[in-house]
C-alpha cells in the first residue's frame, strides 16, 4: 500500500515539474507571438496589455510587402538564408556520405585519428575561427560573398554529419553490401545502390542539421558580409533592430516569421532529428 | 544493430598488424579518397586558422590588417591578456555562467527526461514543443528574452509587480547583479532540451527486467533511480555535460545581443572579450593569444570528451 502511495507522490512531481517546464518554454514564445499582433503604441504600455485588445497584423504586412522598404529588405534577407542554407546543406551532404562511410567501413592507418580529428573541431568557437578566416577570405578573395559563409557552414556542419551518418552506416550490415559485391557488383556500385538508399533516414538527419546550423549562424555572418543586399537573416534582424530600436511589434514579428521554416521542419522530419542529435552519443 | 557490430568483431588496432605502417598506407589508398574531400575542406578552414592564431599571438599587428607588417614580440600579447585589469572577472564570470548554465540545464534536462519516460497521452507533443527553443536561432531568442526583460515594458517586470512581488518592474540586464543570471536563464531555456533529448535516448539503453527484479526485491522509486538506472545514464550523462559546457564556454550570441558584454563589463565571457578585443579594438595579436588560451582551456576538455565516448566504444565492443 505504501509503496504504491509512493510512486503515485513521484508521478505527481513529474506532472508538476513538466507543467512548470512547459509555461517556462512556451512563455517567450507565446509573449513574442502576442506581441507581433498589437501595434507600437499598444506594446508600449504599463501595465501591458496582457491580451491585445486590437489585434492586428498590420506587423505581418509590412514584413511581406515588396512595394515597402522594410518589406524588401526582409524578402531579401530571407531569400539570401534560404539560398546560404540550401547549398550548405547539398555541398554538407555530398561530402560528408562518402567521409562517413569510409570512417565506418574501412580499417586505414590514420582512421582512428581523423575520426577524433573530426569530433574536435566542434570543441572549437566560432570566434577564435573567426579572425584567421577572416584574413583567409580576403585572400582568396570571397569576403562580402555568398561562398564566404557556404564555406564556412560546410566545414562547422561537417564533423557532426560525418559522426551522425558513420552512426547509420554502423548499423547497415555489411553482408548486404557483400551480396553485392558476390553478384558482380563494384565496390562504389555497392556503396550506390545499396547503401546509399538504406542510409536516408540517416542522410534527412545530416540534413536538417546543417540546414537548422546554417539558418542559425550569426557570428560568420556578421562579419564576413557588410553587403546590406547579401546578408542573411540574423544579421538583417539586428540591423532592422538598429535601425528601428524602438519597434518591438514589428521584431517580434520578424522573428517569428524566421524561426517558421526550421520550426515547421523541425516538427515534421521530429523523428529523425532526434535521433540525430543522440545517434553517437549513447551508442557509443 | 549491435549484432552486426560484433559480426565484424572488434577493431583491429595498429599493433595488431605486422604490416608496416607506409605499405598499410599504401594497400588502403583508395579508401582515403572517400575522405578526401572532408580533409581538404577541414585542412583549410580548421588547421589554417588554428595554426594562424597561434602565430598571431606572438605579433603585434597593425590596426589595418596588413598582416606584413606584423611586429614579432615574442610572450608579450599573453602577458597583456593576464595581467589585464579585466581578465579576473571575465574569467569568473565565464566560469559562472558555463557551471550554473551546464548544471542547471543538465538536471532540468534530466527530470524532464525521466518525467517523460512513461507513456502518457500528448508526450510526444510535450517533447516537441520543449524542444523548439534549441531549434530557433539563438539571435531569435536573444531579442524575444531582451523585450522579456524590457526595463519599463517587459512582461516579467510587470508580472512580478501583478503578483506584488516588488513595486516596480525588475530592471534585469541593465543591473550588474541580475544581469549574468538573467543571461543564463536565457541560455537553459534554449539548451536544457539538448540535456532532455540525449537522457531520454539513454533512457531507453536501462534493461526493463533489471527495473523489475529490483521492484521485486523491495527497492522503492528512488533506490531503482540510483542503483539501476543512473549507473546505465553515466556514458550518456558525460557526454552531454561536456557537449554543454564546450558549447557554454563558447556561447557568444545571448551575450553579445542582449548586453554586448555590459553593463560596466559584468555579463562579459572570455568569448565576447575576444570578439571586442579583435574587432573592436582591432588588436589582432592580443585577442590571439587569448584565442589561445581558450584552446588551452577548451582541449582539457576536449581530452575528457573524447575519453567519454572511447569508453562507451570499448563498452560497445563487449
Amino acid at each position: 500500500m505504501s509503496v504504491r502511495k509512493r510512486i503515485d507522490g513521484w508521478r505527481w512531481a513529474g506532472r508538476v515539474f513538466l507543467t512548470l517546464l512547459l509555461i517556462f518554454t512556451v512563455l517567450p514564445m507565446f509573449w513574442m507571438i502576442l506581441t507581433s499582433v498589437k501595434s507600437q503604441f499598444a506594446a508600449m504600455q504599463y501595465p501591458p496589455q496582457w491580451w491585445p485588445a486590437e489585434p492586428t497584423l498590420q506587423n505581418y504586412v509590412k514584413l511581406l510587402d515588396v512595394t515597402n522598404r522594410v518589406g524588401r529588405e526582409f524578402l531579401l534577407y530571407f531569400w539570401n538564408s534560404l539560398y546560404v542554407s540550401t547549398a550548405t546543406t547539398i555541398l554538407g551532404v555530398a561530402v560528408a556520405v562518402p567521409a562517413a562511410y569510409a570512417f565506418s567501413r574501412f580499417r586505414f592507418p590514420g582512421r582512428t585519428f581523423l575520426f577524433f580529428a573530426v569530433l574536435l573541431r566542434n570543441m572549437f568557437p566560432a570566434v577564435v575561427f573567426l579572425m584567421p578566416l577572416f584574413l583567409l577570405m580576403r585572400w582568396m578573395g570571397l569576403v562580402g560573398t555568398h561562398a564566404a559563409l557556404i564555406l564556412t557552414y560546410l566545414t562547422f556542419g561537417l564533423p557532426l554529419s560525418i559522426w551522425l551518418l558513420k552512426g547509420f552506416y554502423d548499423n547497415i550490415p555489411v553482408q548486404l553490401e557483400q551480396a553485392a559485391r558476390i553478384d558482380g557488383a563494384t565496390r562504389f556500385q555497392a556503396f550506390l545502390l545499396i547503401v546509399m538508399p538504406l542510409s536516408m533516414p540517416g542522410i534527412i538527419a545530416t540534413a536538417i542539421f546543417s540546414f537548422i546550423g546554417a539558418w542559425n549562424e550569426y557570428v560568420y555572418a556578421a562579419t564576413f558580409i557588410n553587403d546590406q543586399d547579401r546578408m542573411t537573416l540574423p544579421v538583417g534582424i539586428q540591423r532592422f533592430f538598429a535601425e528601428f530600436a524602438t519597434d518591438w511589434p514589428g521584431l517580434m514579428a520578424a522573428t517569428f516569421l524566421m524561426s517558421v521554416p526550421v520550426v515547421v521542419m523541425f516538427l515534421v522530419l521530429q523523428k529523425y532529428f532526434v535521433k540525430a542529435l543522440t545517434e553517437g552519443a549513447v551508442k557509443a | 544493430m549491435t549484432e552486426a557490430l560484433s559480426d565484424r568483431g572488434p577493431l583491429p588496432t595498429m599493433t595488431a598488424r605486422p604490416e608496416g605502417l607506409l605499405r598499410q598506407i599504401v594497400r588502403h589508398r583508395h579508401d582515403y579518397l572517400y575522405v578526401l574531400p572532408s580533409l581538404i575542406v577541414m585542412l583549410i578552414v580548421i588547421a589554417y586558422p588554428i595554426y594562424y592564431t597561434i602565430e598571431l599571438s606572438f605579433y603585434r599587428t597593425p590596426p589595418n590588417l596588413q598582416m606584413r607588417d606584423k611586429i614579432w614580440t615574442g610572450l608579450d600579447n599573453y602577458g597583456t591578456v593576464l595581467s589585464s585589469a579585466s581578465f579576473r572577472a571575465v574569467t569568473l564570470n565565464t566560469l559562472i555562467w558555463t557551471v550554473a548554465s551546464t548544471g542547471i540545464a543538465f538536471v532540468l534536462g534530466v527530470c524532464a527526461a525521466l518525467s517523460l519516460h512513461r507513456e502518457f497521452a500528448g508526450r510526444g507533443m510535450l517533447r516537441a514543443l520543449l524542444l523548439i527553443p534549441y531549434v530557433v536561432s539563438a539571435v531569435a531568442a536573444s531579442y524575444v528574452w531582451k523585450w522579456l526583460y524590457h526595463s519599463d515594458f517587459g512582461v516579467f517586470g510587470a508580472m512580478s509587480v501583478a503578483v506584488g512581488l516588488t513595486d516596480r518592474p525588475i530592471n534585469f540586464i541593465d543591473n550588474i547583479y541580475t544581469v549574468l543570471p538573467s543571461l543564463i536563464v536565457v541560455n537553459i531555456w534554449r539548451e536544457f532540451s539538448f540535456a532532455m533529448i540525449m537522457i531520454m535516448a539513454g533512457l531507453q539503453t536501462v534493461p526493463e527486467q533489471l527495473l523489475r527484479a529490483a521492484q521485486v526485491d523491495g527497492a522503492n522509486a528512488w533506490q531503482r533511480f540510483w542503483h539501476v538506472t543512473a549507473p546505465h545514464l553515466a556514458g550518456v550523462s558525460m557526454v552531454t555535460v561536456l557537449l554543454l559546457m564546450v558549447a557554454n564556454f563558447n556561447s557568444f550570441i545571448i551575450p553579445w545581443i542582449m548586453t554586448g558584454g555590459g553593463p560596466a563589463g559584468a555579463s562579459d565571457i572570455w568569448i565576447t572579450q575576444i570578439y571586442q578585443i579583435a574587432f573592436g579594438r582591432q588588436r589582432w595579436g592580443v585577442a590571439s593569444a587569448y584565442a589561445v588560451i581558450l584552446f588551452i582551456v577548451l582541449m582539457g576538455l576536449g581530452y575528457f570528451y573524447v575519453k567519454a565516448l572511447t569508453r562507451g566504444d570499448r563498452g560497445r565492443a563487449e
